[in-house]
């Protein structure tokens, strides 16, 4: 990685918040209070059995009882629902695939692409299983799901770390991706308008950077998770970490979904054969240099 | 309906662990589950005291609230039990709770947790009671026999006192306002000097 | 034990030394926080470790092992200065006071706290809490027994509460937690080389008791014998048979031992068990009967020695007598399991290929009740005889008719009984005597005097004093023909005694006339046949303070104790603590029992408690490098060595050692685990914390000294 790179800084520090959230855990202690009368001695049993129970078990099982599960139906509900309006009122993108074809992606990587995809399929489907438990029943086809979470999260691990050193140089940001985000990629109006992106517009940059380092963190959550061996607060904060951040992956694979399989036709076949047409990478890939 | 509830009188604990043991033995958990633990603080120190903890059954229960797929209920007299068969051993309701009573058997591909196991209050299951099945997956069913659940009924000091809600009260109140005045009152060792 | 658990409710104050009830005797433990709850009761205990019974103490002091006498003998000189004794009771029912107080005198709060560490004026303290607290309930168990002064200890212990007129109350008395369900009822019948059953000694009129009881030829038995002195003769005791095999002491008998029959016996808990292991390789024959394989099994690395698997408790039924002198019954809950024998099959099998079977069974047709039948016959001298297996399984029928605080019963079928019929419960009458030494009730209603053992009076060297030993006048139980003490009744029936009349004739006269039939005497403080003749502080034989050993020196060295040399003086060398700093104690944990074949076959108190360990001050495993779970070489002086566990904790202070001697199946480094039978190997193996225990035994018992020995302590 490259030591002047300005954003280095901003990396670091997101790395250490998310680290120092994990890990604020209180560790194991006895505290002494002399021979005072029992009651005084419950807060210290309290601490031994279950960790700070008023900070993290109390936040824990708020979060986990009343707005996780809001949470991942306001993400499977609204993103959809301000797409089928966008799909009606603004439609898809359409190229003129006389233009003739770049080739933009090359075969291992595309390889990598679908192994991630399918393996993140699997997850994000088995995730939101668990979730909606209650809803199938429970019992072993849940439970099922949650093995089969593990097998996938296992591979998609594994596919992700290709993929970030593949795609890392062209997805680190750049000053015209708030330009990017400004027009809103430009997906707001039907003119074919050149939009300032290179290889990858700035949506995507958040959606690859989301998913591999976020990625990284729901492998190692969700690591804590099923080891269960942490402190239980810093396993109270792991699966809040978890559902949150699995929120944001569900949202942004709907999006990536969209945009993939409605929003710019030929997407999809794009990521198959590897080749986008000219005027597509021209328009929406603007900075892109073709060779 | 009557409620039952736990109570351990720290004053009486003494750490002795026949809760833990008559629990397992009487139910046939295997090694490494605890449904009932004891835990001491200050150990060799002034101030040493043990309390023994399991599920308390409690009125508000979190696992109840946080558990995804509905397997945990209470009944009426304030048991909560779990259904092993819908429980997807997620782990949630060990980080809901505040007296870590969930345990999990690492039984699964993989070493993955299977169906949780807590204390029942040895009132068994959701299955047919004093059935076979029931035996096998969560112990024996003392409240349907009409006795206390082992580890109270083991309990040498009668620390651990578990039944009806008002009675258990009841008697720990009497505990404490005969243990108020003389010996371990607080502030007489100080003011009076044994005078 | 004098009084009973139960009794131990009406104590307004208590006081434990060298015991950890909490963890060795958990179901006492109701009694004592209900006189501590209740009563308002101080629960003083006194102990080299903070126990868990400790931490439920309103006071506790910390003590240097094996000074307990020190201790004692100091309560006793500050509540005779302070003139908190209680007089009436000394001028009516004890004997040899001035004596014992001239004694006493010497141990001044200051010289107690110079031999045993606690500060003088917490002696005082401690003192006066007993004397403003009556009556107070003494307990002791081994930490007040295994020392090689422990008689000494025991007797100061007993002393002090004469001293407070604590004796024969309610509430009160000398409480001595025994170990499991029968241990009482093994001491009652001397399975020991000292005496036969019931405390009869060895002396021929004993013999003939018991052969009498028996329904056997004396002169049959005397030819069991190689020669008739061998009768008469005390044997080996437990803590030192193996010197009969190994020979390092000299032995006084005609032929080294053996042969070695260990019948639910715990192989690692005699102390120096490296040394006993020696002895294993020597004998000609070992037969382990028990339940599961003790380290006996895995340890004797040998042929020609059998495992007999014999049942639990629960694939048998009989009499047991409980810690409070109660009989109980106990029944059997399922037949014996996985091909073991119960102990009566074993035994007739045993006797019938001896070939004295006819002998042995003269009286025994149904096992166990005539078991129980005949040896109550014969137990006269502790009134075993109205404890018949009716009356007993009668109460365990009814028990809930029962009072937890007397232990009586009101109403149904045992009206007046009291619970276990506690011995001496002299007639199928008698509802049991509760309390040993009250003469608030009368005789046949389960009140008792002191007995009159020791003569009728008796000149002391000491002083050159002549005294009365019986009970002052005007003291008897109510309803007493004499009024005032007596001596113990004989040739009631010609040529017997109250102990040896088998009519039991004698016993039913003395009850009818209100009288005990041992009659009514004063309890000793000078026992003129001991080489103390009143208890005194002894440096314990490895002692951590040499600048102690002058003052307070050992006894002379014991050429035939129990038939084997026995070193005292020649053992106590000043120079030991030089190389071996630290005290060495031992004790229990609450999850293991004894020497621990049973509860370490559990998985699940093994699971509670998988390592044996050795407890160190933080303070002292700083000093020397040891962390917590770290492994430690713990050294003897006598070459034993045990790889344990530290873990640190302030239990004990900084120049004690404390190991629970529960584990076995490690031998000084190495696993044993191979040498167990097939499919029994214990759950949880460990070091025996006896491999390292002292040298060192008891002047009068031949207890082995197990809670004050030496060791050091190396990083492994």
């Amino acid at each position: 990685m490259n030591l002047k790179n300005p954003y280095l800084p901003l990396i670091l520090w997101l790395t250490t918040l998310l680290a120092t959230l994990a890990l604020a855990a209180d560790p194991l202690q006895l505290t002494s209070f002399g021979a005072g009368p029992s009651s005084a001695a419950f807060r210290d049993f309290a601490a031994i059995t279950t960790g700070d129970w008023q900070r993290y078990g109390q936040l824990f099982t708020g979060w986990q009882a009343s707005l996780f599960p809001r949470l991942f139906l306001l993400v499977l509900v609204v993103p959809p629902a301000l797409f089928l309006l966008h799909f009606l009122v603004i439609g898809a993108k359409e190229f003129d695939h006389a233009s003739g074809r770049v080739l933009f992606f090359g075969l291992l990587v595309r390889i990598i692409h679908w192994l991630a995809a399918a393996s993140f399929t699997v997850l994000a489907a088995t995730g939101l299983m668990i979730i909606f438990g209650r809803h199938l029943g429970g019992g072993s086809l849940v439970m099922g799901a949650r093995s089969v979470h593990l097998v996938a999260a296992l591979v998609f691990t594994v596919t992700v770390i290709p993929m970030f050193l593949a795609w890392l140089r062209d997805m680190l940001p750049m000053p015209w991706d708030l330009a990017w985000f400004l027009v809103m990629g430009g997906y707001l109006s039907r003119k074919k308008k050149p939009v300032p992106a290179a290889r990858f517009n700035a949506g995507q940059k958040l959606w690859f950077w989301l998913a591999t380092v976020g990625g990284g963190v729901m492998a190692w959550s969700g690591y804590e998770l099923f080891a269960f061996r942490a402190v239980t607060d810093q396993l109270r904060l792991m699966a809040i970490l978890h559902n949150f951040l699995g929120a944001a992956l569900v949202a942004f694979f709907i999006i990536h979904l969209y945009m993939s399989l409605f929003a710019v036709r030929g997407s999809l076949a794009s990521m198959l054969n590897g080749y986008k047409c000219r005027e597509e990478v021209e328009i929406l890939h603007s900075r892109y240099r073709i060779d | 309906m009557a409620r039952v509830k736990f109570l351990c009188d720290v004053e009486r604990c003494i750490d002795c662990n026949g809760c833990v043991v008559a629990c397992k033995e009487g139910n046939q958990v295997p090694v490494g589950i605890n449904r009932r633990r004891v835990v001491t603080i200050n150990e060799g120190r002034p101030g040493e005291k043990s309390i023994s903890v399991a599920c308390m059954h409690c009125a508000d229960a979190p696992c109840i609230a946080v558990c995804p797929v509905d397997a945990i209920y209470q009944r009426d007299d304030g048991i909560v039990l779990v259904n092993k068969k819908i429980c997807i051993g997620c782990g949630y309701c060990f980080m809901a709770c505040p007296f870590g009573a969930p345990q999990f058997p690492g039984d699964r591909v993989f070493g993955a947790r299977g169906a949780m196991d807590k204390c029942t209050f040895c009132a068994g299951g959701p299955v047919k009671t004093f059935s076979e099945e029931e035996r096998r997956l969560y112990g024996q069913n003392r409240i349907a026999e009409g006795k206390v659940p082992l580890c109270a009924a083991m309990c040498a000091t009668k620390a651990l006192m578990a039944g009806d809600a008002d009675i258990i009260a009841d008697i720990y109140r009497k505990r404490v306002f005969r243990r108020g005045s003389g010996a371990g009152a607080w502030g007489w060792d100080r003011a009076y000097r044994g005078k | 034990m004098t009084n009973s658990l139960n009794d131990i409710r009406h104590a307004k104050s208590m006081i434990f030394i060298g015991s950890n009830a909490a963890e060795a005797h958990p179901v006492a433990m109701q009694h004592i926080l209900h006189a501590r709850e209740v009563n308002n009761a101080p629960l003083i205990v006194v102990d080299p470790r903070f126990t868990k019974l400790a931490a439920k103490a309103t006071d506790y002091v910390r003590i240097r092992p094996g000074t307990d006498a020190a201790f004692m003998m100091g309560l006793i000189n500050v509540i005779i200065e302070n003139g908190w004794q209680d007089k009436e009771f000394i001028r009516t029912r004890v004997a040899g006071f001035p004596e014992m107080a001239a004694v006493a005198k010497q141990y001044t709060p200051g010289a107690v706290e110079e031999i045993t560490g606690i500060p003088a004026a917490e002696t005082v303290r401690i003192a006066k809490l007993l004397a403003d607290n009556r009556p107070t309930s003494l307990t002791w168990c081994m930490g007040g027994t295994q020392h090689h002064i422990g008689s000494s200890i025991t007797r100061t212990f007993c002393i002090l509460q004469l001293v407070l007129g604590n004796m024969g109350k309610s509430g009160g008395g000398t409480n001595i937690f025994r170990g499991h369900d029968n241990v009482q009822g093994a001491t009652d019948m001397c399975v020991l080389s000292h005496s036969l059953p019931a405390y009869y000694g060895l002396k021929d009129g004993s013999w003939k008791h018991w052969c009498r009881v028996w329904d056997v030829d004396y002169e049959w038995i005397k030819s069991r014998f190689k020669a008739k002195k061998w009768m008469n003769s005390k044997g080996f005791t437990l803590s030192r048979w193996y010197e009969g095999v190994i020979q390092e002491d000299k032995i006084e008998q005609y032929t080294p031992i053996k042969a070695l029959i260990q019948w639910g016996c715990g192989a690692n808990s005699n102390s120096m068990f490296h040394k006993v292991r020696k002895a294993y390789d020597k004998l000609d024959l070992i037969v382990l009967i028990d339940p599961f394989p003790t380290m006996l099994a895995a340890a004797a690395d040998k042929d020609n020695i059998y495992l007999l698997p014999s049942a639990s408790q629960y694939e048998t039924s009989g009499s047991v007598t409980s810690t409070s002198r109660q009989i109980q019954w106990r029944d059997k809950v399922v037949d014996p399991v996985h091909g073991s024998r119960d102990d009566y099959q074993i035994m007739e099998e045993l006797v019938k290929r001896f070939g004295f079977a006819d002998k042995f069974y003269k009286n025994i047709k149904k096992t166990p009740e005539d078991i129980t039948l005949e040896l109550g016959r014969g137990s006269l001298t502790i009134g075993y005889n109205g404890q018949t297996p009716e009356r007993i399984k009668r109460q365990m029928a009814n028990w809930h008719t029962f009072d937890i605080d007397t232990l009586q019963a009101r109403g149904g079928p045992c009206d007046g009984e009291y619970f276990g019929l506690p011995w001496p419960c002299w007639t199928e009458k008698h509802p049991g005597t509760p309390i040993l030494y009250d003469i608030s009730k009368p005789v046949a209603k389960g009140g008792l005097p002191v007995r009159n053992r020791f003569g009728l009076e008796h000149t002391y060297s000491m002083s050159g004093r002549t005294e009365n030993q019986l009970a002052a006048k005007g003291v008897a139980n109510p309803g007493s023909q004499v009024m005032g003490g007596y001596p113990e009744f004989k040739d009631v029936v010609p040529g017997t005694n109250w102990k040896t009349d088998l009519s039991q004739k004698t016993i039913k006269v003395a009850l009818s006339r209100g009288m005990a039939p041992f009659g009514n005497a004063r309890a000793r403080c000078v026992v003129w046949n001991f080489p103390d003749q009143v208890p005194i502080h002894r440096e314990p034989l490895h002692s951590p303070r040499p600048d102690l050993i002058k003052k307070y020196p050992t006894y002379e060295d014991q050429p035939n104790q129990y038939r084997v040399f026995t070193r005292f003086k020649s053992e106590q060398n000043p120079e030991l603590v030089k190389n071996y700093p630290y005290v060495l104690t031992t004790g229990r944990m609450v999850e293991h029992m004894g020497a621990g074949a049973e509860t370490r076959s559990n998985k699940y108190l093994a699971e509670l408690k998988p390592d044996m360990y050795a407890e160190i001050n933080p303070r002292l495993a700083n000093d020397l490098g040891i962390r917590d779970g770290e492994m430690v070489w713990i050294e003897s002086p006598e070459g034993g060595r045990i790889k344990v566990r530290a873990k640190l904790t302030e239990r004990v202070d900084n120049k004690t050692i404390f190991l629970p001697f529960h584990f076995a199946g490690f031998f000084m480094g190495t696993s044993l685990r191979e040498n167990y039978p097939e499919g029994l190997v214990p759950y949880a193996l460990g070091e025996p914390g006896n491999i390292v225990t002292n040298y060192g035994y008891d002047i009068i018992t031949q207890i082995q000294a197990t809670k004050d020995g030496l060791c050091r302590v190396n990083k492994a």
